[in-house]
């Protein structure tokens, strides 16, 4: 039996040491209630300390915006912390600019609250909900992007055309935590009941991987939105708007937009780039709304179209076609916007292109994938 | 070889789920302290500097660029697609964070590719880390070589 000594003594110091832990971790990390005022006095929330300001603010139903669910990778949680909770952390400086740290704007997911503070965040974010959505539909449109529909039963979605949502992802395979991400509504706004999202698949990626190989109709899950400032302008000006893949989601959205609320004073021209047909998708629906809508033009370009594709359409870089259009067919002299969805380096050229055609940079408006 | 805490918290941020849904080791067991000091060794092996190596790949992944998400051809040679996608992922080193760009570099006459992104070639640069074997972004010294066509 001696040889359990050992053992027994090592197991013994080890639970005593994992409770001393335990309570310590209990004692020095207990900050008991503290209140969070936001927007001076317009909410003020109790919530017990020691937890980060973003997972206390959404027990509380207020959600900041998160495309990584709070893990310090996307930099979208920034909010004005009046109450002074010390320096900047390192996990945060990567995602501010000099002048959003000397206005004491920090990552909501990387402040500890520990007393009372005060917070400024937009008014719009009052707005937003997490919805227990169940997936309607799945459609594949390419080999590497899907289309998801999501049935939000009994609730309601009030948003505008632009505007973003977060899929919750839940923990799958070798995935141990849930997952946050980021996807622009293809939907209409009309439609309060249903989300629709427009979902490429990247190598890796943890929501991608899930949507496109775990999803399934029928399956639960989390929305939160909306979000985003991303929206058609109130004025008159002709539109040019350019997305390729999975950046036409708002486009189809502000389109559907302007046809049910009947906007029909401004010319939409939708230049929507591709290497091939095969990356195409939708090309019956928007053929078919131009058809149905004298000012929307719909202007498909293939940069590689293959010999089998039988392509006789506009070929190029969609940046080329987009000069040549704005030179040739719709005329630089006009009034002209830009509205631009999808990385930032197509973003870069459609933005030296407009300008150097006249448009100036404070009438183009983009939603950026970065 | 014995690891530092650093690099123990590197490898389990490096698991699949952790912050990809694969993971950076692929089917490799070892600690990466072994896996790094086998980089170094392996591209000693094959003459190449890494640094030199990094900044030959960062210029493609810039030529990609060009092509706004398609492909396009550089210098004849290559066929090199650059994408992007929404958001950034952190370093598993915890030194940074990178955008989640990928490009893929396929050389014509041997039609063979590799794949890389700015957090692979971070981590190659700053870390002499080619990712485990049988990693979606591993990188052989070996392929690069040929397909890169380094001297």
């Amino acid at each position: 039996m001696s040889f359990l000594i050992a053992p027994l003594t090592i197991a013994c110091i080890s639970g005593v040491l994992a409770a001393l832990i335990a309570l310590i971790d209990k004692v020095v990390n207990n900050y008991g209630e503290c209140k969070i005022d936001i927007n001076e006095g317009t909410k003020v929330e109790t919530v017990n300390g020691g937890d980060h300001l973003l997972s206390l603010l959404s027990t509380k139903g207020i959600f900041l915006p998160s495309a990584c669910g709070g893990k310090g990778s996307c930099g979208a949680c920034k909010c004005q912390v009046t109450t002074d909770v010390g320096p900047h952390l390192p996990t945060e400086t990567p995602y501010l600019t000099k002048e959003e740290m000397a206005d004491n704007v920090r990552l909501a997911c990387q402040i500890k609250v520990k007393s009372d503070l005060s917070i400024h965040i937009p008014e719009e974010l009052f707005n937003v909900k997490q919805f227990n959505a169940t997936v309607l539909s799945i459609k594949d449109l390419t080999y590497d992007i899907k289309e998801v529909v999501f049935d939000l039963g009994e609730e309601s979605i009030t948003f505008h055309s632009g505007m973003y949502v977060q899929i919750v992802v839940p923990p799958y395979a070798k995935v141990k935590g849930s997952t946050q991400r980021a996807y622009s509504m293809s939907s209409r706004p009309l439609d309060h009941n249903k989300v629709e999202l427009l979902i490429r698949l990247v190598p890796g990626g943890i929501a991608t991987t899930y949507v496109h190989e775990n999803l399934k109709e029928g399956d639960k899950m989390g929305l939160i939105g909306p979000f985003g400032d991303f929206r058609r302008s109130s004025t008159d000006s002709i539109m040019l708007c350019v997305a390729g893949g999975s950046g036409m989601a708002p486009f189809k959205s502000i389109l559907h937009d302007m046809i049910d609320s009947n906007v029909t004073n401004r010319d939409v021209w939708y230049f929507f780039g591709a290497r091939s047909l095969r990356d195409m998708f939708y090309m019956d629906e928007m053929r078919a709304l131009e058809k149905e809508n004298s000012w929307f033009h719909f202007v498909p370009a293939l940069s590689e179209p293959m010999e089998e594709d039988n392509w006789t359409g506009e070929t190029g870089l969609i940046t080329d076609v987009l000069d040549r259009f704005i030179k040739d067919s719709i005329g630089v002299e006009k009034d002209l916007e830009g509205y631009l969805c999808g990385s930032p380096g197509m973003i870069n050229a459609c933005n030296n292109v407009m300008t150097n055609n006249g448009i100036p940079i404070e009438k183009i408006y983009y939603d950026s994938f970065a | 070889m014995k690891m530092s805490p650093n690099m123990r918290k590197a490898q389990e941020n490096m698991a699949a789920g952790v912050i990809t849904a694969d993971g950076f080791l692929g089917d490799d067991k070892r600690p990466i302290q072994d896996m790094i000091v086998e980089t170094e060794e392996l591209m000693r092996h094959h003459g190449i500097d890494i640094d030199d190596a990094v900044q030959i790949l960062k210029n493609m992944m810039e030529e990609g660029r060009n092509g706004l998400g398609e492909p396009i051809t550089v210098e004849d040679k290559w066929i090199v697609q650059t994408t992007e996608a929404r958001g950034h992922l952190p370093c598993p080193f915890e030194d940074g964070i990178q955008r989640k760009i990928t490009t893929v570099i396929r050389n014509i006459s041997l039609n063979e590719s590799i794949m890389i992104s700015t957090l692979s070639l971070h981590l190659l640069k700053k870390h002499h880390f080619l990712e485990g074997k049988g990693s979606t972004f591993r990188l052989e010294p070996d392929k690069m070589k040929r397909v890169l066509e380094l001297k």
